[in-house]
């Protein structure tokens, strides 16, 4: 059985939880759901950030030179090129394959620097301006420019980190590799990166540290807030996309008034994590209402219990374990729902997990049911594979009964595997501790797991 | 009147030293479970952290080495395990036995003389002054 959501670091082996890394982990089969922003870089206090916020300006910018001199079939060439960084995987796709933008919306990215005379005169500041003037041009693009431009030090910042955690990597081709002192892009060949193991591609990383859901200069952002829509259209039909970006073209100084806006709120701009704990007022809320559910499937209870805990877990064990997903498998005509997590094994606990029972991933079945049976003890025990590991949790609402109990540790006996149980009680502590900060909630798993294997021959 | 130690002749002090270390035991004692009763108040589920709970298990292994025999105050017990995640409300509960063993410990090891009350050591009172016991035999006075 395959691991659920592979990272690059699951598949190698490399047990490092996401919180304690500098870079996105990749996916093999999905992008990252964030994307590189320009401004992180501008607003960064390192010099060397703001250095590259420069470079990727000046490549920008020199596309304007281009243009000025005549040399538009160059100037559309390196745009389209640079319209889409495959090898970093950021953004929403499904597999890791996005489109490069076509020559027209190339032409008439191009056309600003002739169109707005600030362009013209003294470029950008901030590229993804660009945003308030194109129609299709979002988050994703900007990402993808930022990330194209500055490639190489994408490259070097890759090596650094595979070399650190002893990443793999092989010789690659980069077909289009940004070189700044010709201003073009050219074809790299053999170049050290670590390979995505199932299509061979070559993966590059970003730091975290440039990367949000949403960037600061947002078209979304600046229409909300900042738009005089009022002059645009009195009609709220007519105020259309399209309608925003002409008025954008004849009147800079909005956009002008709103970068500045943005330059000088600069120090709200944070990037985002990749997974972001639920606060503790709503994890108690979560929990009351996990306890006013009646057991059973009435009104869709087991539902509503799936989600809540769905949503809870994740948070309360973050960051020793960092969630993968929410799966749902039939075993016998019966859809059971999962909780999978990645095995970092960053404690003791989860790396003698890890030793004991070969536990990449860890998986926690939630049953909302007055008492477990039989049937639900052999189901996750069929499920407990080589590569999914030999330990897993019953999330439910109550105690094992005596039979239930000793099946488990039957289970343990014969086949040395182990299912614990965490029941109603378990996670009020664990909220308590999540709440507290005392200890860590997964201590409570811990404690779970001792009892269990107290009672083992 | 005299605090017999024939009870527990085992179990009595033998240096001045002893008493100073049992005077200490009680004191540790008592700040810790008024501090985790405080705890144990608001959150009686909640778990103590790693910092306490090395705090108060390096107090209990020294509680243990001075009560012994019949002074000792739970037959199955010696410290928390800390992957058992104890909460506030268990390490209070057990602070309090010790106490009181440690006070009827205490109260059978002294000597009533010339309107003082006197360390027992070896037996025979000692110059060290304390205070009054309050737990003679089991009976709380």
């Amino acid at each position: 059985m395959a691991l659920f959501r592979p990272r690059l670091t699951d598949h190698y082996g490399i047990l490092v939880p996401q919180a304690d890394l500098d870079f996105a982990i990749p996916f093999l089969d999905e992008d990252i759901p964030l994307y590189a922003d320009p401004f992180l870089l501008w607003r960064s206090p390192s010099q060397q950030d703001q250095a590259l916020h420069t470079s990727l300006l000046n490549a920008f910018n020199h596309l304007g030179y281009l243009c000025a001199s005549g040399q538009d079939a160059q100037a559309v060439t390196t745009l389209i090129a640079a319209s889409e960084c495959d090898e970093v995987g950021l953004g929403s796709s499904a597999n890791r394959q996005g489109k490069r933008i076509g020559e027209a919306k190339a032409r008439e990215i191009l056309d600003l620097f002739k169109r707005i005379p600030q362009y013209n005169r003294a470029g950008f500041r901030h590229f993804e301006e660009i945003q308030f003037f194109v129609d299709g041009i979002s988050k994703d693009r900007i990402s993808d420019f930022t990330c194209s431009f500055l490639k190489s030090f994408l490259i070097d910042f890759t090596l650094q980190q595979c070399e650190q955690l002893r990443i793999p990597t092989s010789p690659a081709d980069i077909p289009r590799l940004y070189n700044s002192r010709k201003n073009l892009f050219e074809e790299a060949r053999g170049i050290q990166l670590p390979l995505n193991p199932r299509s061979r591609n070559p993966l590059i990383f970003v730091p975290k540290r440039w990367l949000r859901f949403v960037p600061w200069i947002s078209y979304d952002d600046y229409f909300e807030k900042y738009c005089p829509q009022d002059e645009i259209s009195h009609k709220p039909e007519e105020l259309t996309r399209v309608a925003v970006l002409n008025y954008n073209r004849d009147h800079y100084g909005v956009i002008e008034t709103y970068v500045k806006t943005k330059e000088r709120t600069f120090e709200d701009c944070h990037n985002d994590p990749l997974f972001a704990q639920i606060p503790i007022t709503s994890a108690k809320r979560k929990f009351s209402a996990i306890k006013n559910l009646p057991t059973g499937k009435d009104d869709g209870a087991d539902k509503q219990y799936e989600d809540l805990i769905g949503q809870l877990l994740p948070s309360l064990l973050y960051p020793q374990l960092d969630f993968a997903q929410e799966q749902a498998r039939t075993d016998s005509g019966v859809t059971i729902r999962d909780l999978i997590f990645y095995n970092t094994a960053s404690t003791p606990f989860l790396k003698d997990i890890f030793d004991t029972y070969g536990s990449r991933q860890i998986t926690m079945e939630m049953k909302n049911v007055a008492a477990i049976e039989r049937q639900h003890v052999d189901q996750l025990n069929r499920y407990l594979a080589d590569e999914l590991g030999r330990f897993g949790l019953f999330i439910t609402r109550h105690p094992l009964n005596r039979a239930e109990f000793t099946r488990t540790i039957d289970l343990w006996s014969g086949q040395r595997k182990a299912i614990v149980t965490i029941t109603d009680t378990d996670i009020a502590q664990m909220v308590e501790l999540f709440e507290s900060k005392q200890r860590n909630p997964i201590d409570v798993v811990i404690k779970k797991y001792g009892e269990f294997r107290a009672k083992c021959p | 009147m005299v605090n017999s130690v024939r009870n527990a002749p085992e179990s009595a002090l033998k240096t001045e030293e002893e008493v100073r270390d049992l005077e200490k035991l009680v004191v540790q004692l008592q700040g810790l479970h008024t501090e985790i009763s405080i705890l144990a108040k608001k959150t009686p589920n909640d778990g103590l952290n790693l910092f306490k709970l090395k705090l108060v298990n390096s107090i209990l292994t020294k509680g243990n080495s001075i009560l012994v025999g019949h002074y000792k105050p739970l037959e199955s017990f010696t410290n928390f395990d800390e992957s058992a995640l104890p909460t506030n409300s268990d390490v209070t509960m057990v602070l309090a036995l010790y106490i009181e063993q440690a006070e009827r410990f205490r109260s059978n090891n002294m000597i009533y003389h010339d309107f003082k009350w006197w360390y027992l050591v070896k037996g025979a009172a000692s110059q060290i002054e304390g205070r009054p016991p309050t737990m003679i035999g089991t009976e709380r006075k």
